[in-house]
């Protein structure tokens, strides 16, 4: 019966986020948070798993304080137990420090059979944590997976390449990204979801992972999003040759650098 | 008491969310021109607990509380007021039967009611003017086999499709609607029968019908509560009613306007987009906020029944505001969406067809400004 971890980020809601008309910045002040869509799938991949043949998840989260936010909401989807990190030093967290985080408090907390990430967060995407996080961990990493079994503490799992889908038989423990496709996530039912409050969740200092000061520097340089407006020119070419339109479109475009 | 939801009442609000986009939104127009009911969708619902949202856990209810209750029916009802009107029907009866039913009543029907194996209804209209008074009232006459029901229920929802009935009838016909008491009726028992479905102006997939009772028989066990319970029973329970049906009238003002501040941004008229009119901002800012404070009130309501206190007076306030403001949500929303909103093919007509059902129903037991004024002059 496997032991498996979920990470998971808490991300603002997207739906959330305005776009200032004025100069296109991102108004997040009224953004919910929530669970990232395909840490989701992964949490509910890892639910379903044992479900069906026993087993223990556990879940593990770094970010800022807001993620106290997500701990009953992602023990309702299934986890037993939560442990995480916030320190307000993830707000310019990239997929390298994050990685370096969770790889610390799973050495702290393992050892695990499988452990489970979403194929990217939904804000940044980078789709770096899972290898980094194998890497750091010396495990093996199995990405981009849409099916998995586990059986005698062997994963097989199809992957989706590009052009075909690939299955893969790897002997835990492993590091495993789950593809959005993968299942429909549950929605917790009431009892669920009040019976969040009575699991376990502890927060573990960031001090407390013995990290050195360069583990958690950022190595990617964030610029200031801004919103996307399609300012339409409204032009129209009205003369009655249509050879002649197309000319003018043609050099329009050509004068618009397309 | 705090209107501001806790971390609990917040994550049910959620589930409630992802429960309309899952289950509702691929159903809803076509519920809206079928008026089929939604079985599967109702079955989710039990799944998911909101068939025994506040029912104690001893009876295999969720215990979350009354608001929590009206957070989850405005949640769905942005959605699909049909469906959350099916489920406050079934909260009235199971309400009633929690707070009247003695402990036999309570072990034989809220485990059911709360798994949603069976779905409940709440029967207290008549064809006349007021519940016991009239040809067709429903009359409950003490004989030697037992109680005797005859007459009729008029617009019971869930009718056809629930297992248990709280009906109300009046056992004292010299009181007339003074002299009324509640029983649990089970479909099927002989006697009973359902009329022709109701077609409703809206909220439909909401069954509606009359409750025909010829001389069905039931005991002193089927009587909920004392005979001297059944007005307070019919007030405190349509008091309850009309708070869930002002988080029915809320949520599905909250739709309107935001559906109508979506189409505002979008819809261009004179080279900008009419979202930029101070006219159209208006009627959006006055609907957006008589949402809000109504939301207000009716948590307050929503709080006292939670906490045991006397609600009556505050359930009557939301329905009064309501009454008076509800059905202006639509109203104001369909003229900023224009002739577009008018047509059928967004959902502006439906939601007005279903505002118009949320602020009539389940009216106090007398109009609410009357029971405000009794308080208030008492």
């Amino acid at each position: 019966m496997p032991n498996i971890l979920v990470c998971y980020k808490w991300v603002l809601d997207e739906q959330d986020i305005k776009v200032r008309p004025d100069d296109l910045s991102l108004d997040a002040s009224r953004a919910k948070g929530k669970i990232s869509d395909f840490d989701r799938n992964a949490i509910e991949a890892a639910s379903l798993l044992v479900e069906a043949q026993g087993g223990n998840v556990d879940a593990l989260a770094f970010g800022t304080q807001a993620l106290k936010l997500s701990v009953k909401d992602v023990l309702s989807r299934g986890p037993n137990r939560l442990t995480w990190i916030g320190d307000a030093s993830a707000e310019g967290a990239d997929a390298f420090v994050v990685a370096n985080v969770l790889a610390a408090a799973i050495r702290k907390a393992g050892p695990y059979d499988l452990i489970l990430c979403g194929e990217g967060s939904s804000d940044m995407f980078f789709q770096q944590t899972p290898v980094r996080l194998a890497a750091l961990l010396g495990l093996p990493c199995v990405t981009f997976v849409q099916k998995m079994t586990w059986a005698d503490g062997v994963l097989t799992a199809t992957r989706k390449l590009p052009d075909c889908t690939e299955e893969v038989r790897v002997a835990g423990p492993a590091v495993v990204s789950v593809l959005g496709e993968m299942n429909k996530p549950r929605i917790p039912s009431l009892k669920q979801v009040l019976g969040a409050a009575k699991k376990p969740s502890e927060e573990l200092p960031l001090s407390s992972l013995g990290l050195a000061p360069g583990d958690l520097e950022p190595r990617a340089v964030r610029g200031t999003p801004k919103g996307f407006l399609m300012n339409r020119r409204n032009i129209v070419y009205k003369e009655s040759d249509a050879a002649a339109n197309v000319a003018q479109l043609v050099a329009s475009l050509k004068a618009e650098g397309l | 008491m705090s209107i501001q939801l806790t971390e609990e009442q917040q994550l049910i609000g959620q589930s409630a969310r992802e429960f309309a986009k899952e289950y509702l939104e691929p159903i809803v127009v076509d519920m809206d021109h079928t008026g089929a009911f939604p079985a599967d969708a109702v079955k989710q619902l039990a799944a998911h607990d909101f068939l025994g949202l506040f029912l104690p856990g001893e009876y295999g209810g969720a215990d979350a509380g009354f608001v929590s209750f009206v957070e989850v029916v405005e949640t769905l009802s942005r959605t699909s007021a049909a469906t959350a009107s099916i489920l406050v029907n079934h909260a009235m009866a199971a309400y009633a039967i929690n707070r009247w039913g003695d402990p036999a009543q309570k072990r034989a029907f809220l485990p059911a009611l709360a798994s949603g194996e069976t779905l409940g209804a709440f029967a207290v209209y008549e064809h006349g003017p007021t519940p016991g008074v009239g040809p067709d009232a429903l009359m409950a006459t003490r004989q030697p086999e037992g109680w005797v029901l005859k007459g009729t229920k008029a617009f019971v929802r869930n009718a056809g499709v629930a297992k248990v009935h709280v009906v109300v009838a009046c056992v004292d016909p010299a009181a007339g609607a003074k002299g009324l008491a509640a029983f649990i009726v089970r479909a099927g028992v002989s006697g009973l029968a359902v009329g022709e479905p109701a077609d409703t102006m809206g909220l439909k997939g909401c069954p509606v019908a009359d409750l025909i009772f010829e001389n069905v028989i039931l005991q002193d066990a089927d009587l909920l509560g004392r005979l001297s319970d059944g007005r307070s029973l019919v007030e405190e329970t349509l008091a309850m009613a009309s708070v869930a049906e002002a988080a029915q009238t809320v949520g599905i003002g909250q739709a309107a306007v935001e559906h109508a501040a979506a189409y505002a941004k979008t819809r261009v008229q004179f080279g900008r987009p009419i979202a930029a009119l101070q006219a159209i901002q208006t009627l959006l800012a006055e609907t957006a906020t008589d949402c809000h404070l109504a939301r207000l009130g009716l948590r307050v309501a929503a709080g006292l029944i939670e906490s045991g206190e006397p609600f009556l007076v505050e359930a009557a306030m939301v329905k009064a505001f309501l009454a008076r403001f509800g059905s202006r949500f639509l109203i104001d929303t369909v003229q900023v969406e224009g002739g577009f909103g008018y047509s059928e093919f967004m959902p502006l007509p439906r939601l007005f067809r279903d505002i118009a059902g949320t602020t009539l129903l389940e009216a106090p037991a007398q109009f609410p400004d009357g029971t405000i004024a009794a308080a208030l002059l008492a």
